[in-house]
Order: structure tokens, then C-alpha cells, then sequence
């Protein structure tokens, strides 16, 4: 009697999962961008009640290593796809588009005891090569600088990576965290330490230095005059399909709803609305 | 003299072992004890009006009329509050004053026109009130205070100032007096640092409020309402009453940081009364109360976690450990059978155990890519149109994860039955697969408990095996084994690496690790007993 019941309930299961609803929308990716993906969700929730859309944060390379093999419709990327990954997808018949959803700056950030309130870009490499190694050269105190680096595998460490490394080595000294929050509490509570985060996690427990002279705030960075800003990627295989969920969720950033959502959890809208 | 040296090795002996016992309860307690007291803080905190509020809202729990009244009262205040900020606001607010004064004077002169004023008076008031517009426009504009104060002195001491009485103009006349009261107040060169910090207010009181009553609903729940717990109130308000400053003291020195109050910086402006009301009625304001939120248990949040409880989490941890369970534990106790009864020692069975002992020692991330590769990519699309992580995909990778711990003890165990109980029941008749399901393996079912207790502990508590298998950050709460679902594990790992919330609600991380601890306290103490019974049945026959 008990074992049937069993059976029937795993059978029924199972029968359940063929019938499951076919509105579905994964979405996987970068950490940066997963806020967004979050906020999204949770107005699409309201709006379309009978919509399933799961988030899943494993990071940038990961989100494209996903769109390829199918196993998400919609990858967050803080950076654009590389080469090798697009090939990789074409093998695989998915063609990777891109929609840009924001803009975001990689702010160099230090702790707010910190008199040095400037660097250049040059200076900034230095110290990741571990050539600087005293914050007195740089015009500040007598201390010991701490460089914080996210992981190789997050966007936001190709973004710095490229744009102020040079596509140099860091050096071995180089502290290597995987989440901007972690960056930002190293910098909170280090005084020598310095890191970069996005935009959206400068706070007043961390200040940010401004780079080549330009202060990161929306407005430098959404013109890019901010040396290291970038844009945020959604990628989805080929352009989604006119109506369709994947089209609503791609297109959802230029409503105003939109952008004042990507305002709210820090980054910077495309449009002025 | 030997004799001595023994004993007092044996001593030694006592107090090391002693020791380490006191300092692995130590250990416990250091790790432990500051993350469950601040994990019980999820269900056990003082809660303000706000959060019934949420909770009406949300999950319609609380009396509909009760709610009303007490959202009004605090409308009111917050009211109040908004009012006189806003108000200073505009004072401060230069060009938007510029410009409400030319309406205003357009929409008087349209008045006098509709009323039929005649011809001559029509000139004359309408010359009068634009000599009064252009002068109250540049003491606007003015940078100097006390040329600010003396033309807007002459504006409001005019003897014609009774002729626009009960008309639209009488409102410039107000607006004047307003902003006497901000220009006698402060620097007006000072006036963007002040707006500055205006600016910054009123974030703070958005988060500290909630949005104003006449407000369009904000699309997201985190700005929906103020602060719904005691704690956040007092952070929130401590950063409205002090502001944080870095003060340069000297060459290569640090900067120093300084506290401000605001209420002495706006102690001379109309924002006096605004202070004072954040520092003494924020009690009566919020109302706040203890309160027992036990739903944190079985609550869905909202997507970031920002409010609501833990309920999917659970749910998906539970059920992702009990079949990972449900896969492992046969296969591993067969397979320990066979080792010990049936293998006997050669190369391949000395290989096969290397490869076992290996195994129980592979990092977990392995697993997980080895699950993402073979079942969600390869054998799941055999069945299935699409390759999706699921929570069976997720489960089965578990179950390979602790089947080595499983195996292992299960041997162990095995091993240790006395050989005479086999002996004995060989030679009463029974056959070889009747004693090892009869005799062996329920005298060695403790060892073997013991090991599936160790593994469960282990499954509860992975984020790495299934990170690319099936669990997700948000979504739906399951309806199959098809659907991923939301774990503890990784929903702590989720607010740790992704979002500034983790922030703003630490007690909601706290709360979801204090969790996943105290579930797998149940599931072990559940096999704890387990074991105990079934220790004694065995000592009792």
C-alpha cells in the first residue's frame, strides 16, 4: 500500500515535470550585472504573474559558457564576449547579440582616511605591479599600500585588466578577492588598502580617487569621459524573438521604469529620460 | 622513579586531552555564537509600523482597520517631517522659485483681465506686480545676504502689499516671507553645500520613511517602505542627526574623521524643528515592539532577499539532501557488502579502494563540474529536449559526492562485526547473502549510520556541487524534480558576493546561516536517535 503510494507520487512527479509550464526564462552571469537581473525579475514577477524566471550569479564567463551550451536564454556580462567564446558559440549554431542595459564605471576606491584623492592611470598600474609599494610616494602617509583585485574569471577584472593594466601582470603581492561587496570591506576596514568597485558600491565607508583628474560620478561615466567606465551586457542568442519574454526582459531597461531601476541599484541609465 | 615518570606522563596526558576538548568547545563557540545571535535577530527583533505594514501587504496577515489607523497616525508625522524639509528645500531652490514667481504673475495679471479690472488700474497693477516679480527674483538670485534681506524687506513693507490681498499675487508675498527666514538663516554663498547636503537628507529619509503617501508606488520592494526594524531606524537616524566628515590635519598625515551635528548646522533655519523631532519622537513615530517573526521560516522573499523569509530555501536544501540521500546510501552500502564479503584481495579490488579513498578527498567543485558535464549536459538532453539543471541533477551530483564517504565508513563497519556471528549463522544453514542481510550488516547498521550522518552534514551544506547543477539565486518555488531550486547554501553565498543588500540586511544573511546550521543539528540529531535505537535492540537481543 505505502510502496504504491510512493510510486504514484514520484510518477506523478515526474508526469508534472513534462507539463511543467513552458514560460520560462533562465538567466545566468556576471555578479555586476546580476543585481539588475534581480530588480527585473522582481517587477516581471508583478507584471506577469505566471512567468518563471530564475537568477543565477556564477560570473561573466560562466554566463556565456551557459548561453552556449543552452542551459540559460539570457547571459549577464560585464564584459563583451571574447573571441574565442563567440567562435565557440557559432560552433555550437547560437548566435550570440548583445543588448547593452548600462553603463558602469570601475571606481578606484581607498580608505576614506586616505588623504590621496588622485591618480593617473599610469600610477595605478604601478601599484598593481607592485612598483609603488608606499603610499608616501603617491603623496599620502607613511604606509604600506594593500592592492585588492577581484578574480580573473569576474568582468570586472578584464575591464581593469584591459583598460588600466595594459594586459600587464599584476604582481604575485596583489590580493585577489571574488565580489565587489568583499572588495569594498577590505577597503573599509584596511586604511592602506586600495581596490575597484563598481559605481554603484561607493559609499561613504570607502572613498573614491578620481582617475587622470576625472571624478567617476553618472555623468562622466555615462559619457565615457571616465577612463574606465564600461557598458553591461545582457547576450541572448540571436535577437529575441518580437513579443516574446526573452524580448520584453531585453528590452525592459529602456521604459522608465527601467532605468529608474538601474539608477536605484547604483548604475548608470543610457537614456535621460 | 619509573613509576613516577608514568604517572605523570599519564597526567600530562589528561590535561592535554583536557584541553583540547575546552578548546574545540571554545572554537565553537567563537565561530558560532556571534552568527547565531545575529541570526536569531531574523526572527527576534523590534518591529515598527512599517513592517505591519509589509506584512498586510505582502502576506495580508494583521487587522485591516487596525492598519489604517496606525499608517495614518504615522502619515501624519512623516507628513509633517516631509513638509518642513520640503519646504526649506524650496527656499534653497532658487531657479524653481524664479520661475513659480513669473507664474504666479502671469496667472495674476489673467485674473485681473477676467475680472474686468478697468483699463488704467489693468496698467498700474499689472507695472506694479512685475517692478515686484523682477525685484524679488534678483534677491533670489543674489549670492549676498544681506542684500537678499534688505530687498525682500522692501517687498514685504510696501504700502501697496494690501491691494493684492485675497488675489493670486498674495502668494509671492508669502514666498517672500518664507525665504526671508532661509536668507537671515545662513550664508546664501554657502548655498550649494547646503543643497548638497539637502540632497542627501532626503535620500536618507526616503529610506528611513518610506516614500512619501502622494508618491507613485516605486517598481522595487526595497524602496515600497522605511525602515521596518528598530535597528535600521536608529542607523538611519544617526546618520541623518551626524554627518561624517574627513578633515585634512597636516601634511602626510591621515585624514581625520569628524562628526557634525546637522541639528547645529541648520540650528538657525527653519530645519531646527525638523531635528528636533528626529531626535525625540522617533518612538512615537515608529511605534516599535517586539516582535517574534517565526513566518522567517516558512516566508518567500522578495528577489535580493531585501524582505520575507527563507521558506523556498529550506524547502530546497531539505528536499536536495534527502534524495541525494536517497541515491547514495544504497549503492554505497552494496557496494561496501561486496568490497568486504565478496572481493577478496586482488589488484583490481586494491585499485577500485585506492580510487574510493581518492575520491572521498576530491574537492567538491570537482563534483560539481563533473555533474554540470555528465548529467545536466549529457544525460539529461538523452531524456529530455533541453539541457536545464534540476533539482535531480543537482541531488545525483551530491549522491556521487558522498558516496565515497558512505563506502568507507560502511567498510569500516562491516569489518568490525565479529566473525563469529557469521560463523554461527553459516552453520546453522543459512546461505551467504541470508547472513549478510540478516546478521552482518544489522550489527554493523551503527558504523554504517555514522557514516551517512557525516555525509548528510556534507550535502546540507555544499554550494560548490551545485552551483552549476541546480541550484539558482531566484526563482520560483519548484514544482518538480526538473525545476532548479533556491538552496540555503547558495542563497548565502548569493547576498555575500552579489548585491550592496547584503549590507543594508545583514540579519537576513545571518538568518539564512544559522538556519542551514540548526538543519543539519535536526538531521543529525534526527540520525542520532536513529542510531541509539538501533544500538540498543542489537545490545538488548
Amino acid at each position: 500500500m505505502r510502496k504504491t503510494r510512493l510510486l504514484t507520487i514520484i510518477s506523478l512527479l515526474l508526469t508534472a515535470a513534462l507539463f511543467a509550464a513552458d514560460k520560462q526564462l533562465h538567466i545566468d552571469g556576471s555578479t555586476t550585472v546580476g543585481p539588475i537581473g534581480d530588480a527585473f525579475a522582481e517587477v516581471f514577477k508583478h507584471l506577469e504573474p505566471e512567468l518563471d524566471i530564475t537568477v543565477k550569479k556564477t560570473g561573466s564567463g560562466d554566463g556565456a559558457a551557459a548561453l552556449v551550451d543552452g542551459r540559460c536564454d539570457v547571459a549577464m556580462m560585464s564584459r563583451f564576449m571574447k573571441v574565442e567564446e563567440f567562435a565557440q558559440a557559432v560552433e555550437n549554431s547560437v548566435m550570440p547579440v548583445a543588448h547593452v542595459v548600462a553603463m558602469d564605471g570601475v571606481c578606484i576606491v581607498v580608505h576614506p582616511s586616505n588623504p590621496v584623492s588622485e591618480l593617473t592611470l599610469a600610477q595605478i598600474r604601478a601599484i598593481y605591479k607592485g612598483e609603488i609599494k608606499n603610499w608616501k610616494e603617491l603623496g599620502g602617509v607613511d604606509a604600506q599600500i594593500v592592492p585588492v583585485s577581484r578574480d580573473t574569471s569576474s568582468g570586472t577584472y578584464e575591464t581593469f585588466h584591459g583598460i588600466v593594466m595594459k594586459k600587464e601582470k599584476m604582481a604575485d603581492m596583489v590580493e585577489y578577492v571574488n565580489s565587489n561587496p568583499q572588495a569594498h570591506s577590505r577597503v573599509k576596514s584596511t586604511v592602506g588598502a586600495i581596490a575597484y568597485v563598481g559605481l554603484g558600491f561607493v559609499d561613504s565607508n570607502v572613498k573614491s580617487v578620481s582617475v587622470n583628474g576625472i571624478k567617476p560620478n553618472r555623468k562622466t561615466i555615462a559619457s565615457g569621459v571616465y577612463p574606465v567606465s564600461r557598458p553591461l551586457y545582457l547576450f541572448t542568442d540571436g535577437y529575441p524573438e518580437l513579443g516574446s519574454v526573452t524580448h520584453r526582459f531585453c528590452t525592459f531597461y529602456l521604459t522608465e521604469e527601467g532605468q529608474e531601476i538601474i539608477e536605484t541599484k547604483g548604475f548608470v541609465p543610457l537614456t535621460d529620460y | 622513579m619509573r613509576n613516577r615518570l608514568r604517572i605523570i606522563l599519564n597526567h600530562l596526558f589528561t590535561v592535554f586531552s583536557g584541553a583540547s576538548v575546552a578548546v574545540l568547545v571554545l572554537v565553537l563557540v567563537v565561530v558560532l555564537g556571534p552568527m547565531l545571535s545575529k541570526g536569531v535577530t531574523a526572527v527576534f527583533f523590534r518591529s515598527t509600523v512599517e513592517f505591519e505594514r509589509l506584512q498586510f501587504e505582502m502576506n495580508n496577515r494583521g487587522d485591516k482597520q487596525q492598519i489604517e489607523n496606525s499608517l495614518a497616525e504615522y502619515h501624519e508625522h512623516t507628513g509633517r517631517i516631509y513638509e518642513i524639509y520640503d519646504e526649506f528645500c524650496l527656499g534653497l531652490n532658487v531657479s524653481r522659485q524664479v520661475s513659480q514667481v513669473r507664474s504666479i504673475a502671469r496667472d495674476y495679471t489673467r485674473q485681473l483681465r477676467y475680472v474686468d479690472t478697468p483699463d488704467e488700474e489693468y496698467d498700474r497693477l499689472k507695472d506694479l506686480s512685475r517692478d515686484i516679480r523682477d525685484q524679488f527674483s534678483e534677491a533670489l538670485e543674489s549670492q549676498d545676504s544681506e542684500f537678499a534681506l534688505k530687498e525682500i524687506d522692501k517687498i514685504l513693507n510696501m504700502p501697496q502689499r494690501s491691494e493684492f490681498k485675497g488675489t493670486e499675487f498674495e502668494k509671492v508675498f508669502k514666498m517672500a516671507k518664507t525665504y526671508r527666514d532661509v536668507a537671515a538663516a545662513m550664508d546664501l554663498d554657502k548655498r550649494d553645500v547646503y543643497s548638497e547636503d539637502l540632497a542627501a537628507i532626503g535620500d536618507l529619509l526616503s529610506k528611513l520613511f518610506g516614500p512619501r503617501p502622494s508618491a507613485d508606488k516605486p517598481p522595487l520592494a526595497m524602496n515600497q517602505y522605511g525602515a521596518t526594524r528598530w535597528d535600521r531606524v536608529k542607523k538611519l537616524s544617526d546618520e541623518l542627526l551626524w554627518k561624517t566628515q574627513w578633515q585634512q590635519q597636516g601634511e602626510g598625515m591621515p585624514l581625520k574623521e569628524v562628526r557634525l551635528s546637522r541639528a547645529q548646522m541648520y540650528s538657525e533655519t527653519p530645519m531646527k524643528s525638523f531635528f528636533d523631532i528626529l531626535e525625540n519622537d522617533l518612538e512615537k513615530i515608529f511605534r516599535p515592539r517586539m516582535k517574534i517573526y517565526w513566518q522567517y521560516l516558512i516566508d518567500d522573499s522578495t528577489p535580493g532577499y531585501f524582505f520575507g523569509g527563507i521558506g523556498p530555501e529550506i524547502i530546497g536544501t531539505l528536499v536536495l539532501t534527502l534524495l541525494a540521500m536517497l541515491f547514495a546510501i544504497p549503492p554505497g552500502i552494496i557496494s561496501a557488502v561486496y568490497l568486504v564479503e565478496y572481493a577478496g584481495d586482488t589488484r583490481t579490488v586494491r585499485l577500485i579502494r585506492i580510487c574510493i579513498n581518492t575520491l572521498a578527498g576530491v574537492p567538491s567543485i570537482v563534483f560539481g563540474l563533473f555533474g554540470m558535464a555528465f548529467f545536466v549536459l549529457f544525460l539529461l538532453p538523452m531524456f529530455k529536449s533541453n539541457a536545464s539543471a534540476c533539482i535531480l541533477t543537482a541531488s545525483l551530483t551530491l549522491s556521487v559526492m558522498i558516496l565515497p564517504i558512505i563506502i568507507r565508513a560502511s567498510e569500516e563497519a562491516i569489518r568490525s562485526v565479529p566473525v563469529s556471528y557469521k560463523q554461527a549463522a553459516l552453520a546453522l544453514g543459512a546461505g551467504e547473502l541470508r547472513t549478510v542481510l540478516t546478521v552482518t550488516l544489522p550489527a554493523a547498521m551503527p558504523g554504517i549510520l555514522t557514516g551517512i550522518i557525516l555525509s548528510l552534514s556534507r550535502a546540507a551544506g555544499e554550494t560548490a556541487p551545485i552551483l552549476f547543477t541546480g541550484a539558482v539565486a531566484l526563482g520560483p518555488i519548484a514544482k518538480s524534480l526538473f525545476d532548479p531550486t533556491r538552496t540555503l547554501s547558495y542563497g548565502s553565498y548569493n547576498i555575500a558576493v552579489s548585491d550592496r543588500i547584503s549590507m543594508l540586511v545583514p540579519h537576513n544573511q545571518y538568518g539564512m546561516v544559522s538556519a542551514l546550521i540548526i538543519l543539519v543539528l535536526v538531521l543529525n540529531l534526527a540520525a542520532i536517535i536513529i542510531r541509539s535505537r538501533i544500538s540498543k535492540r542489537l545490545h538488548a537481543s
